[in-house]
């Protein structure tokens, strides 16, 4: 038995802060680095967003992390356990939907959670209840797989990741297939699982979701996470968005590149939208103004624009893309 | 610049290490039932495996026992001996192969097809116990299934077997001594000396007086002693006769001796254990193979090729280079270890016939078998704990 051979001092590794942790973590696929010197760090008892583009090696890192495919280079732990050498017992303690969830379809819901609880301790087969109940398919537990919706199986995929009682939970874009309804569910699901003092890892596309959902965030592109920390720190360091409706747009636009105070401005048939620096001081707000009503022309309405993530997202994913 | 985001909260769920050995090669009871399950609830697999391994047998033997019971002149019994060795070598031995290496090659590959793998290597278990709880699951499908086949098989030809024995053209009762047989040609002389296999040599005793017989009883429609003698010689009388009848049926007595009513029950034993070594060696191959390559079509493809046409072609034809390639194929090995009753399936001897079967020892054939059965099973293992789920 392997946990028996644990040294002592694994015990402490496993009061690590942290839930996931990654350093210089590399996967290749020939000359493609899916994940590159990835450096990781989930905060135990959180949920925690993982955003990136298409292809940006979001889905490949999950692989990475639960054994599905083995890394090239780096170190990783979950939960304290540096895997792949405490990959079964660290696992014990993981719940993970990676891509979409896919099950045995001639077999009912119930069923296909009693081969995942089997190979599990004994003590899951005593939540294949429960956790078809949590998720709201009690009603359809006992249907086979093959009738079950898109969203049913995303349920159900939850629902396998219940039944182990997990500390940390990877979910790669639960909110698939869901109804409004539904997704409101999987939200008030999540932040119930970490408000029992689960870690919650979501990997979504829906950034909206995820600003509600999430505590922290780390963005991923090209296989490099380029960002990560909670999400309200992120968001005060994005850039300052103007929204300016005013006469002669554009020159407007000429007068404010003058004075050189905007990083970026757009002309629109309403007025301008201005990007800031990240830190301008909001008096230069005050001065855009003065300049404006000073060079004569009518200012209509100004107003600030709250930094979103996805805004932020596509700011540090479009910058990216420009350095290239 | 990327830093760190601080801990939100502190975990409250406990940490503890699992209790169950999740980390050991060796499945557990639950993970070898669910698998089972699994397996048993594939509708179409299930009945391809009852109509095969039960349904052709049985469906065969009732339109037997049908017919013989409408018109027993023009049909025969049902069951006997000769059924039992036909259906058991050429129905059941070979289909009985095709049908586990089916099941084999679908419990290798459909977690994967349908993406249960992935659920299952994230539970943390060995991916070894994973693979090897396939195999006695897969087996407690395929050997009940083989050995109630196998026991209809059975039970029809041991209770519907013919009364008498058809020897030579000729009804002889079964099961007799040699003086019992010798007894009953002296009372049906005519049948013996007409139909029974006679063959005359220098040290054969009596021989003369044999070919005297022969010479003088005409057999055709109605067999008939006495005149016309052929050479003119002295009319045997029919006490002579009787005598030269039983001294055939003293001399045919071993080839009488080795014809039987019904399978005897070590051959029904043997058989019953060749055929299902058969059958577990089909559900490995076809295991492992669907595990290696990650599907299930090509692998029954290859299977069933290799049963009915690589197989029999590899059997019995020594190619000079190759013959030791040749004698590491299953089939030419379980043919070797069939039981010496059955005709053999690949072409090889039936019943006083000459073998053509590419020559081996059973010692070689016994290692032949195991090494298909550990191979196959590492070589799908390996591929499973090293696959990318």
């Amino acid at each position: 038995m392997r946990t028996a051979t644990l040294p002592d001092t694994f015990d402490h590794q496993t009061e690590s802060r942290w839930a996931v942790e990654t350093h210089r973590l590399t996967k290749r696929f020939g000359e493609n680095v899916a994940v590159n010197n990835v450096e990781l760090l989930v905060p135990r008892g959180c949920a925690f967003g993982y955003l990136g583009p298409n292809g940006a090696g979001k889905t490949t890192l999950i692989r990475v992390l639960l054994g599905l495919t083995h890394a090239d280079a780096g170190t990783m732990s979950l939960l304290g356990y540096p895997v792949p050498r405490h990959r079964d017992v660290a696992l014990a303690r993981v719940g993970a939907i990676v891509d979409e969830p896919r099950f045995h379809s001639h077999l009912t819901g119930r069923q296909n959670l009693q081969i995942l609880a089997a190979a599990r301790e004994p003590e899951s087969r005593d939540r294949i209840g429960p956790s078809l109940e949590r998720v709201g398919l009690a009603g359809r537990a006992d249907d086979k797989v093959s009738k079950y919706s898109m969203g049913m199986r995303q349920r159900l995929g939850v629902a396998a990741c219940l039944i182990g009682d997990p500390q940390l939970l990877i979910l790669d874009e639960p909110m698939n297939g869901l109804d409004p309804a539904g997704m409101a569910d999987m939200r008030e699901m999540i932040v119930s699982l970490v408000a029992e003092g689960r870690t919650v890892v979501l990997y979504s596309h829906l950034l909206d979701e995820v600003e509600r959902t999430c505590d922290a965030v780390a963005i991923v592109d090209r296989g490099k996470v380029v960002r990560q920390g909670p999400i309200s720190e992120l968001l005060a360091g994005a850039s300052l968005a103007l929204q300016i409706e005013c006469s002669e747009p554009d020159r407007a636009q000429s007068l404010i590149d003058a004075v050189r105070f905007a990083a970026h401005i757009e002309v629109g048939s309403l007025g301008l939208g201005i990007s800031l620096p990240a830190g301008t001081p909001r008096d230069v707000v005050a001065e855009i103004n003065r300049v404006l009503v000073e060079g004569g022309i009518s200012v209509y309405r100004l107003q600030e624009i709250q930094a979103s993530l996805e805004s932020w997202f596509l700011q540090v994913t479009s910058r990216l893309g420009a350095a290239e | 610049m990327t830093t760190p985001p601080a801990v939100a909260t502190v975990a409250t769920v406990p940490n503890a290490a699992p209790s169950d050995h999740r980390g050991s090669p060796i499945p557990t009871g639950a993970m070898i039932t669910t698998r089972f399950m699994e397996l048993r609830k594939r509708r179409g697999l299930m009945i391809a495996l009852i109509v095969v391994n039960i349904g052709l047998p049985t469906v065969f033997l009732v339109i037997r026992l049908l017919a013989h019971a409408i018109a027993p002149k023009s049909y025969g019994p049902a069951g006997g001996y000769d059924i039992f060795t036909n259906l058991v070598a050429g129905v059941m031995y070979v289909f009985g192969f095709i049908v586990a290496a089916t099941l084999g090659c679908a419990a290798g590959s459909v977690d994967l097809t349908e993406g249960m793998f992935r659920h299952l290597v994230v539970t943390g278990r060995s991916r070894l116990a994973l693979y090897l709880a396939r195999i006695p699951a897969g087996l407690a499908i395929v050997v009940p299934l083989v050995a109630i086949g196998f026991t209809i098989v059975c039970t029809v030809c041991v209770t519907a077997a013919p009364a008498k024995l058809n020897f030579d053209g000729v009804n002889v009762p079964a099961g007799l001594s040699r003086a019992g047989l010798a007894n009953w040609a002296e009372g049906h002389p005519d049948e013996v000396i007409c139909n029974f296999d006679t063959r005359l040599g220098p040290s054969t005793p009596n021989a003369s007086e044999i070919n005297s017989v022969f010479n003088n009883v005409r057999c055709g429609n109605g067999v008939q002693f006495g005149p016309p003698p052929v050479s003119g010689g002295a009319k045997p009388t029919e006490a002579e006769i009787r005598a030269v009848a039983a001294q055939i049926a003293r001399m045919d007595y071993a080839d009488y001796a080795s014809q039987f009513l019904s399978p005897s029950d070590s051959l029904m034993i043997y058989s019953g254990l060749w055929i299902e070594l058969e059958a577990v060696i089909g559900f490995t191959v076809g295991l492992g193979l669907a595990s290696l390559m990650g599907q299930r079509t090509v692998p029954v493809v290859l299977l069933i090729v290799l049963e009915l046409i690589l197989t029999p072609i590899l059997s019995t034809n020594v190619i000079p280079h190759v013959i030791n390639l040749q004698r590491g194929v299953v089939g030419l090995a379980m043919a070797h270890l069939e039981p010496g009753g059955l005709p053999l399936a690949f072409g090889g001897n039936s019943r006083g016939g000459i073998s053509q079967l590419v020559p081996e020892s059973t010692a070689v054939a016994a290692c032949v078998i195991a090494a298909w059965l550990v191979g196959w099973t590492v070589l799908g293992a390996w591929r499973m704990m090293t696959r990318d789920a």
